[in-house]
């Protein structure tokens, strides 16, 4: 099965930094990409050297479970790589190939790894249930890596890197903008609290830097807010950056270069400003590569690093809530549960803010990814996407009634609205956990 | 990339219909975009919302936060949806001929 999604043209690569390798040139190039790639990735070999074909992330795997297609198990969608790794990098590959499942490069190699490396979210789910932990995220973080070196690349991923190197976020909002956002969202909270909240962009002599999703200043103003209204309530002395306004970090979803010059940026905003501390957003992937690869990426950082939800509730003492009669469930983005730690903070948080929480079946590190995972949003896969995200609807359908859905990350922000609607549940209210904790907060 | 034919011209739209070109935006695209959007009928309630996008984004090269488009018409996210269907980002914004809202959104 061929996937409708838009490729990038040599403008859009441009726009982005990157170039199209010649046709003629392509197999050598894959060739040497999978080289330099294991060369520094052991992970990855290990990965490819030990799968047994046992099957058991056949139905860990909400993409071959939403789309029952073969080469969506986890296994296949790895075999798809590992082909190529066995023909030219072991030597039973190179002499007895066809014997041990090794397969040449051919016409269909890119397209097959663009139709199925672009329907794995990099959730990780398979490697809780793979009895040697293989992880398919890094397959397919290390084949899209290979394939943008290539310039065989999404149009929507050259689309968000372009405005990153123009703006400092994938939404390509510019400062004036930024601080417009800004200004209009301080009036929204003295509106509502009678209180002179801040929201400083740029600010020097700040302890922390705080680095939200763009998407918080065009669709999930309610995270911003309630993440204001935190700093406000703790004290906080806090700003945010205008040069990389974006806790989403896509290189790690298309390319490790582009994953490494954005993880440089936010070093660079911290030490503009002098912080000490650095507090991600609400973003599951970005949270991934700052917390598991910005030490790994550009050397030791001087400056703490921990998550907004963790820093909340790590403060929890010195809040006060007033709770909310809302009944709420939260889904556990994948880079939060299976690769960053967060996973009873945010439990804590709501617990404290509403009357009611109730657990998804599974849930933690066992929780389905909302579909949308690894920056598959393009308006054009949107059929897929509802494939990817039927066994979340059907985990959200089991507890309704709800007041609420909290799903503290950008990506499932903007996936799961779409994915509720197609399954029948267009009225549920949804948006992050700081989103209630700025409800439920009482301020003086 | 390919055109599409408003009054015999041919615009420039991008793969997903948003115009290539925000300056070439005219009365006549905002009509040939309203039939490919379900946009049955102009009303003046539509322009507002689209002469508000065109405006923001003239100052500010973006288009606005979406609680601040409802505020600063009057019009209710729900009401924005009525008029245009596929919502503010692919529906209003492709209408005022702005750039396709991108990232998570």
């Amino acid at each position: 099965m061929k996937i409708p999604l838009h490729m990038a043209k040599e403008k859009d690569l441009q726009a982005a930094g990157l170039r199209a390798v010649p046709e003629e040139e392509k197999q050598q190039a894959l060739v040497k990409g999978i080289d330099q790639y294991r060369q520094w990735a052991r992970s990855l070999m290990v990965m490819l050297e030990t799968c047994t074909k046992c099957g058991a992330c056949a139905n860990a795997c909400h993409s071959y479970l939403g789309t029952g297609d073969f080469n969506n198990i986890p296994a296949a969608r790895a075999d798809l790589f590992r082909k190529l790794y066995k023909r030219y990098f072991t030597w039973t590959g190179k002499t007895i190939g066809r014997y041990i499942g090794a397969e040449d490069y051919d016409a269909e190699t890119l397209a097959k790894w663009v139709t199925y490396f672009y329907q794995c979210n990099e959730c990780r789910r398979c490697a809780v249930y793979c009895p040697f932990g293989i992880d398919t995220a890094e397959i397919t973080i290390a084949a899209r890596s290979i394939m943008t070196a290539l310039g065989v690349v999404p149009r929507f991923m050259t689309g968000v890197a372009a405005n990153m190197i123009k703006t400092g976020n994938n939404m390509g909002i510019p400062k004036p903008a930024t601080i417009d956002c800004c200004e209009f969202m301080e009036d929204e909270m003295k509106e509502e609290t009678g209180l002179d909240i801040k929201i400083p962009v740029d600010k020097p002599d700040s302890d922390i830097l705080y680095i939200p999703s763009s998407a918080d200043f065009f669709s999930n103003v309610d995270t911003m807010i309630g993440v204001a209204k935190f700093f406000h309530a703790i004290g906080a002395n806090w700003t945010i950056p205008s040069t990389v306004l974006e806790a989403a970090n896509f290189g790690l979803l298309f390319s490790m270069d582009a994953m490494k010059e954005q993880n440089q940026r936010m070093r660079e905003a911290a030490k503009m400003v002098g912080a000490k501390l650095v507090v991600q957003g609400e973003c599951g992937h970005g949270w991934r590569a700052a917390k598991m690869y910005t030490e790994g990426a550009n050397g030791p950082a001087p400056f703490g690093l921990v998550h907004i939800l963790d820093y909340a509730y790590q403060n929890m003492d010195k809040l006060k809530f007033e709770k909310l009669p809302w009944r709420v469930t939260l889904h556990d983005p994948c880079n939060y549960a299976r690769a960053g730690d967060i996973i009873e903070q945010p439990r804590e948080l709501l617990k404290a803010c509403v009357s009611e929480f109730v657990e998804m079946t599974p849930n933690r590190e066992r929780n389905f990814c909302c579909g949308g995972g690894s920056g598959i949003l393009m308006d054009e896969m949107m059929d897929i996407r509802m494939q990817l995200g039927k066994k979340k609807a059907e985990q959200v359908k089991e507890l309704l009634p709800l007041d609420f859905f909290a799903t503290p990350c950008s990506i499932c922000k903007a996936q799961l609205p779409h994915v509720m609607k197609f399954y029948g549940m267009e009225d549920l209210k949804m948006g992050g956990v700081m989103d209630v904790v700025g409800k439920a907060i009482v301020l003086a | 990339m390919s055109n599409i034919d408003v009054k015999g011209q041919q615009i420039e739209v991008d793969e997903d219909g948003f115009l290539v070109d925000p300056d070439v935006w005219n009365q006549d695209i905002v009509e040939a975009f309203a039939k490919l959007e379900d946009v049955s009928e102009l009303t003046e309630d539509h322009w507002k919302v689209i002469n508000y996008l065109r405006d923001y984004y003239k100052q500010f090269g973006i288009a606005p936060m979406i609680r601040k488009l409802c505020k600063d018409t009057g019009f209710s996210l729900k009401q924005i949806y009525d008029m245009f269907p596929s919502g503010p980002a692919k529906g209003a914004c492709k209408l005022a001929g702005l750039p396709k809202p991108t990232g998570c959104v």
